[in-house]
């Protein structure tokens, strides 16, 4: 008894922590304008006090699962609940968390916009909807809030949607989204048509019936079916590609460039820790339905995402895109690190890499807010986001420099960082992992290294140029001049710092086996080879000394590039390995001839129809003019001349002429004698 | 001897005759020509049948009584003829058409 | 055949072609010409059915009075008149088919009838007298008109008179003018 009334306590707890941001963004957008601010931060701090209060209920504890029937279908019942695990509860204070100081940060950031009611309102549905994603313990309402997470992140990044850039830029997102989001009904329909139940306990717990079913001799057996063995990676499959499109894999990673055209708090947020972070949920829930092939695949397309999104960001020149394609590989290098089994090291990477690489959006945004500052008193034109105007800013912003510091040293991966533990963990595991394959599969953990020697290359050229370098635009004084952001912006940022380091996660900063969130998980084990342990951290920071020394060689004392922009190399990267230009041409551009086929056939031929048709009906309505004038009025004409002539036949009978009276006598008298006498 | 029937067809033929100018003509004399012939046949008829009459001698004088008032008609009407032509200015009688006057 | 049907039949047709030469002349002087034919003929035809006295009278009236007196009446009237009876040339018209059938069908049911009895099968016709040839007609017509049909002729001359006194009256000139 008590155990359901706590269940169901817990379940109302959590619908609540679900249902806050939704009331704010109703209220929001029905509501007077003035307000959203307050109740919207309101709401939120709410929802992350009582997912704090859960996440201590629940972490390492029993999971709570608690449904309510939803719908029938023929015999088969639907229900809608929240499952409470060490997962959903990390997520659920993780997200809230984070939005809780993205909302403090844009009350000062999003000050002077017009539309700011229409942005909490769209934080707010975009908060209900992450927190709802991640506590859903059914695959159809995951996919609903899934829908709902992508169509927020469209909201908000065409949030100034007057600029074309930017609602072309929602658009992408939006659709490339949709292509994920189909792989992931289609899995959901595979899944339901073999276990007949969409309940994710019931499917993949440890006694789930996915883990149940057997792959025997061709066919995928479960309780109820059989289906040919195919379907399972299909299934697979398709829940990856849903993963890949939320979560910028290759090749569906175009949107996320893209859609920096939103404001820095929303990139923060959704394209930096939660919503990107989605797509690597979505594998950590589904996790036994991967068989080895699909896994395979994953760490395939993982590691080619993270080295590919490395290369790009080394020679790009915008603040955001640079941070936007750091997220794609390190997302990258977590989609990898569950394919390769290290399922508890990809959900502590995820943590950690939500808190660096929100503070370094949210740092690039103190930045660029001032930048605008200082160019709307000096009445300037230049594009606030390219680091080539930026330098110098070291002095005149102290925070925002401590913070980028901070948040890049956990992204590279410096000891006494978070992300130290995590990205290690990895790529540790990684090894261990290689040690037991053959052929390719040797080559990831080298290529993962490469990356994070290329992450620390651009990483630090962003911070050299941003904060070290001559200014180009200004002299030092005046870079000197530009304060700092205003005092809520930087508190963000300081909190946020905090968790860069290593004392939120564990309290051995070099080993990850300490780490309680590590720990919380469960994932392969391989054979644990002791001297990676410390191997491969010491030659990664080694590497990493190195570069952060040339880096600084380059771009500090040279000031410059050291590779002409006109090498090869340079130039694929910086288009971003041609991958915008290849699909404007695979996929845009037969669209827009196939809609102006359709439009020419639409215009020539179904209007020519209509017209021809109207030709007809003018041939018709003439004909029936013809037959009403000439048959119809000619009908009643000739009677009326009908008449006329009986008229003027019988007018001759009476002429006055004295023969013709004679005449018509003798007729009678004629007519009366034959008619008498032969008839 | 001549059959009684061939008379009453002359006589018919001469009557048919004397009809058609009388329907026909359009001068006021030919008329009066016309209804001349319908009298002689009649009194053709009548002399006809006054063959068998010998006691009486109805036939032949009757005959004798139709042109003596032949005769008079034809008189007074070409006094009318003349004056009609007097007044009309013209004997077609199609376009003697009006009372008045 | 002998002679006497012979001359019948030729005075008969002489009367016919005569009238229907007649009724066909527009011009009049030529008709009132052939009319006169037509009368001499149609007396000859009196004198077969043995009416002598009606032939002479027929002659004597008709020829004699009757058509001298159109011919004067009209030749010695005005000018005009006798312009005005120049031939009118008209085309043959629809009016003139309804009058020649109207006398095709009165002639059609006249001699029909007329086929269709048989003369000699009458009653009174088979008990009565004819008249002979050498009947005296002149004889019994003056006895008769004085005896039996005094009415009449008394009648006659009365009429006669009147028609006498009204045509001259009718066609006296307009002292007038």
């Amino acid at each position: 008894m008590q155990e359901i009334e706590f269940s169901e306590f817990v379940g109302l707890i959590s619908l609540l922590v679900i249902l806050l941001p939704l009331f704010s963004f109703l209220l929001i957008l029905a509501g007077r304008k003035g307000s959203g601010a307050n109740l919207a931060l309101i709401n939120i701090s709410i929802s992350f006090i009582l997912s704090v209060y859960l996440f201590f209920f629940i972490w390492n504890k029993q999971p709570i699962h608690y449904q309510i029937p939803w719908f029938l279908i023929g015999d088969i019942e639907f229900k809608a609940g929240v499952l409470l695990n060490n997962l959903s509860v990390l997520m659920i204070t993780l997200v809230s968390g984070i939005s809780v100081l993205v909302h403090i940060y844009s009350r000062t950031y999003m000050k002077d916009d017009l539309n700011i009611h229409r942005y909490w309102a769209y934080l707010g549905l975009f908060c209900f909807s992450m927190l709802g994603l991640v506590v859903s313990d059914n695959l159809l309402l995951i996919y609903l809030f899934w829908e709902l997470v992508g169509f927020s992140s469209f909201l908000l990044i065409g949030f100034w949607y007057t600029r074309p850039i930017a609602s072309q830029a929602a658009k992408k997102a939006f659709i490339m989204n949709r292509i994920g989001d189909i792989g992931f009904l289609i899995g959901i329909i595979i899944i339901f048509s073999q276990f007949r139940t969409l309940d994710i306990t019931a499917l993949f717990g440890d006694m789930g019936l996915v883990k149940a079913s057997l792959v025997d001799k061709g066919l995928w057996i479960s309780a109820s079916r059989q289906m040919p063995e195919v379907w399972f990676s299909i299934a697979g499959l398709a829940f990856f590609i849903g993963a890949m499109a939320k979560s910028a894999q290759f090749p569906l990673h175009t949107w996320l460039p893209d859609a920096m055209e939103g404001p820095t708090s929303v990139s923060s947020l959704i394209h930096a820790a939660t919503m990107v972070a989605a797509g690597v949920f979505l594998i950590a829930r589904v996790y036994p339905v991967f068989d080895p092939f699909v896994l395979n695949t994953m760490v395939c397309i993982g590691a080619f995402t993270a080295f590919m999104a490395a290369t790009i960001a080394i020679s790009q020149n915008d603040i955001k895109r640079i941070l936007a394609y750091s997220t794609i590989s390190q997302l990258g290098l977590m989609v990898m690190a569950m394919g390769i089994g290290a399922y508890s090291e990809s959900i502590f990477h995820l943590a950690t890499h939500a808190f660096f690489k929100c503070l370094l959006f949210l740092a690039a945004g103190s930045v660029i807010h001032q930048l605008h500052h200082y160019r709307d008193e000096h009445s300037l034109d230049f594009n606030c986001q390219d680091i080539r105007l930026m330098g110098g800013l070291k002095k005149g912003m102290p925070i925002t420099f401590i913070g980028m510091c901070l948040a890049s040293a956990a992204l590279i991966g410096l000891p006494l960082s978070s992300g130290y533990l995590s990205k290690d963990a990895i790529l540790i595991t990684a090894f261990e992992w290689a040690g037991s394959r053959d052929g390719i599969y040797t080559m990831i953990p080298y290529i993962m290294v490469i990356t994070s020697w290329l992450t620390v290359f651009y990483i630090s050229r962003l911070v050299f140029k941003v904060f070290f370098s001559t200014p180009k635009l200004m002299s030092m004084e005046q870079a000197n001049q530009i304060q700092d952001a205003p005092k809520q912006m930087s508190y963000v940022l300081l909190i946020l710092a905090f968790f860069c380091l290593f004392f939120a996660f564990a309290f051995n900063p070099f080993s990850f086996d300490s780490s309680w969130l590590w720990n919380g998980f469960s994932s392969n084990l391989f054979q644990k080879v002791n001297f990676y342990h410390w191997l491969i951290p010491l030659i990664l920071n080694i590497g990493t000394a190195v570069l952060i020394f040339t880096a600084y060689r380059i771009y500090v004392k040279n000031d410059g590039m050291s590779i002409s922009e006109k090498n090869i190399f340079h130039r694929f990267f910086r288009q971003e390995w041609y991958l915008h230009e290849l699909y404007n041409y695979l996929f845009t551009v037969p669209v827009e001839k196939f809609s102006n086929v359709c439009y020419w056939f639409d215009r020539n031929i179904i209007d020519a129809l209509v017209l021809k048709s109207v030709t007809l009906i003018s041939i018709l309505s003439a004909i029936s003019h013809w037959c009403d004038r000439i048959l119809v009025d000619g009908f009643v004409n000739a009677l009326g001349t009908c008449a006329k002539w009986i008229g003027h036949f019988s007018r001759n009978f009476q002429t006055g002429k004295l023969q013709h009276y004679l005449i018509s006598m003798l007729l009678v008298v004629l007519s009366f004698f034959i008619l008498t006498y032969f008839i | 001897m001549i059959p009684l029937s061939h008379f009453l067809i002359i006589s018919a033929c001469l009557f048919c005759i004397g009809l058609y100018a009388v329907l026909i003509k359009k001068n006021a004399i030919q008329i009066l020509i016309g209804i001349e012939f319908m009298i002689n046949a009649a009194v053709l008829n009548f002399v006809a049948f006054g063959k068998f009459d010998k006691l009486n001698g109805g036939g032949q004088l009757f005959a004798l009584f139709a042109i003596v008032l032949a005769a008079a008609g034809v008189a007074v009407a070409l006094a009318i003829i003349l004056n009609v032509y007097k007044h009309f200015k013209t004997i077609d009688p199609s376009k003697i058409n009006k009372l008045k006057n | 055949m002998n002679t006497e049907q012979l001359i019948f039949y030729f005075f008969a047709a002489l009367l016919l072609t005569s009238a229907l030469m007649v009724v066909a002349m527009q011009n009049l002087v030529r008709s009132i010409f052939l009319f006169f034919v037509a009368l001499f003929s149609l007396a000859a035809l009196y004198v077969f059915a043995l009416a002598d006295f009606i032939a002479i009278t027929q002659v004597v009236i008709y020829v004699g009075g009757v058509l001298v007196l159109m011919l004067f009446a009209f030749m010695l009237s005005n000018k005009e008149l006798l312009n005005s009876l120049h031939p009118i040339k008209t085309s043959f018209k629809f009016y003139q088919l309804t009058g020649i059938f109207i006398c095709l069908t009165f002639l059609f049911i006249l001699v029909s009838l007329n086929l269709q009895i048989d003369f000699s099968g009458l009653n009174w016709i088979k008990s009565s007298a004819p008249i002979l040839e050498r009947d005296n007609t002149t004889h019994t017509i003056g006895i008769l008109s004085m005896t039996r049909y005094l009415l009449p002729f008394e009648v006659l001359s009365v009429f006669i008179m009147m028609a006498l006194i009204g045509a001259a009256h009718l066609a006296r000139k307009d002292k007038k003018a």
